[in-house]
């Protein structure tokens, strides 16, 4: 190598100092590739030649196979339909409780000395314990899953928007008073935007809890869904499809959460970018 | 710049005593407050921390009831915040959600005031404080001085008749403060406001005041108020003259006697 060829590449990399950001994020995205093809391989693997028993274990090509055969029937697309509407109207409505009702909580002190001991004790409660009375209550369609999605995402959006808005920095809400501003306009000019971060974080751990909520809700008693497909898969000891269940479950909440994310970052960049 | 007109009573503070209670037991505050500030001019308080003085400012402002005294706002007694009075904080107190522009246009806003010509009026205050081409940043890309323009043209933007400033460049480093001292000169001149400054700085009551009112530790109580008659305009370079020392060592010895009650 010439010395003006190895000048040349020190040029070059000071040309790329100002991307640093973009090469670790490609950095970033190698490891997770390396992370997904490693994981990849070793279930193939021990589904091979390590836990070759088909009633406890699939590998990867099984799952895929599974996949495939379930696709070509419909029965997938049905399943994957029914599982997403369900989390989707669930929180949808959760979103929109969740938020009007952590406002309230969060900007009214009776309201919140009222509700507060209610909510905490919601929130803590294991709520697909009562999956099985909202069935009863709603039937085995999507209304009953809907309800479950509902109970499991509201307290996280609700507590934590009511958190958001009750720790609204005093001086933000002095600055609007020092203009003459109403108790209304406190609450829709300060404390809603300073809660956004928490409303979203709130929707983030939220998201969790209504793909369990959907699972548990299709296990007692669904036409469809993915819940409805491990159990039933599980029944007849099809464990590929089982498997195949599962998978779709913790991807959908691998791309969930990274929506979160992409949102946050364009919503609430300000807080983003401070914390940094 | 024109002379204030001293005949004019802008505001006038009577009487004003101040109490909190806590655990059972009453501190007295500020203890029978009495002075008057004429249009146009530029006063400041000084006194040691403690004495009150932030609590007299946010009392004027609106923000907290006295508990006994009145004061007159242009011979009309104040109630709670209203658009004669516009007040700059001494904390970073800039909404880190909205942009340079949508702080300022804040107080507008709130008073039901939007559109062109409320955009058109932030717009002209943030070039009168110097930020002009920074309308569409956030607080957090602009320095600590920056950020004390916008506070400053968030409170001139609704027109009030009187700025009251809680030691607002407190948290700014010597250098910037200095300029902001100056920026503060110049942006009150050109908007012509009666000012209410408190400080704990003496030598920048000296640099910046009409006449400098030095309160006692608490409760709160006025020592004395001093005129400062050094020629305006004032630059950085009235602080090595001789008269310039001989009011600060005045105000300092008040203060410090004080201090050691």
């Amino acid at each position: 190598m010439t010395l003006s060829m190895q000048h040349a590449m020190q040029e070059r990399k000071k040309a790329r100092a100002p991307k640093v950001l973009a090469w670790f994020a490609q950095r970033k995205t190698r490891r997770s590739i390396i992370s997904v093809l490693v994981i990849v391989a070793a279930w193939e693997l021990v589904g091979r030649f390590v836990l070759t028993n088909p009633l406890f274990f699939a590998p990867l090509s099984a799952v895929v196979e599974a996949g495939i055969r379930l696709w070509q029937s419909g029965e997938l697309q049905k399943d994957i339909i029914a599982s997403f509407s369900a989390v989707a109207y669930g929180m949808i409505l959760a979103i929109v409780a969740g938020i009007i009702i952590g406002v309230l909580s969060g900007a009214s002190r009776a309201f919140r000395e009222y509700t507060d001991s209610f909510f905490t004790a919601l929130y803590a409660t294991p709520l697909v314990a009562v999956a099985p009375i909202l069935i009863l209550w709603f039937g085995i369609g999507i209304a009953s899953k809907i309800a479950v999605v509902f109970l499991m995402a509201v307290f996280p959006i609700l507590i934590s928007t009511a958190a958001g808005i009750s720790n609204t920095e005093p001086t933000f809400i002095e600055v609007a008073r020092s203009f003459g501003a109403t108790r209304l306009q406190i609450i829709r000019k300060v404390m809603i935007p300073a809660a956004v971060p928490f409303v979203i974080t709130g929707i983030r751990l939220a998201i969790g809890r209504a793909i369990v909520g959907v699972v548990v809700g299709e296990l007692f008693g669904a036409r469809a869904g993915l819940g409805f497909l491990i159990f039933t898969s599980g029944q007849t000891f099809d464990v590929p499809a089982l498997f195949l269940g599962v998978l779709l479950l913790a991807l959908a909440g691998v791309v969930l959460t990274g929506a979160m994310k992409w949102i946050e970052a364009r919503v609430a960049g300000w807080r983003h970018v401070e914390m940094d | 710049m024109p002379a204030p007109d001293r005949s004019v009573d802008e505001l006038s503070v009577q009487h004003i005593g101040k109490e909190f209670a806590t655990r059972g037991a009453t501190i007295r505050v500020l203890d029978d407050v009495t002075f008057s500030v004429a249009r146009g001019e530029f006063f400041v308080i000084v006194g040691p921390s403690g004495c009150g003085k932030s609590t007299l400012l946010r009392i004027i402002q609106g923000l907290e009831p006295a508990s006994d005294g009145v004061i007159m706002l242009a011979g009309r007694p104040i109630g709670g915040p209203s658009a004669d009075r516009g007040f700059v904080f001494q904390q970073d107190s800039l909404y880190p959600w909205r942009t340079v522009l949508q702080n300022v246009v804040l107080g507008l806003e709130i008073m039901g005031k939007t559109g062109t010509a409320a955009t058109e009026r932030a717009m002209s205050l943030i070039e009168l404080v110097g930020l002009k081409g920074f309308e569409k940043h956030y607080p957090r890309e602009l320095s600590g001085g920056m950020r004390q323009r916008v506070n400053l043209a968030r409170a001139l933007a609704i027109d009030p008749e009187m700025l009251l400033m809680d030691e607002p460049f407190a948290a700014l480093d010597a250098l910037t403060r200095e300029t902001m001292q100056q920026e503060l000169l110049r942006i009150a001149a050109a908007a012509s406001k009666t000012v209410l400054f408190i400080t704990h700085q003496i030598d920048e009551a000296v640099l910046l005041a009409d006449r400098v009112m030095v309160m006692s530790a608490r409760p709160g109580r006025v020592l004395e108020t001093i005129p400062i008659e050094l020629p305006r305009p004032r630059s950085l370079a009235v602080k090595r003259s001789q008269e310039f020392q001989a009011l600060v060592d005045r105000i300092w010895n008040l203060v410090s006697e004080t201090e050691q009650v």
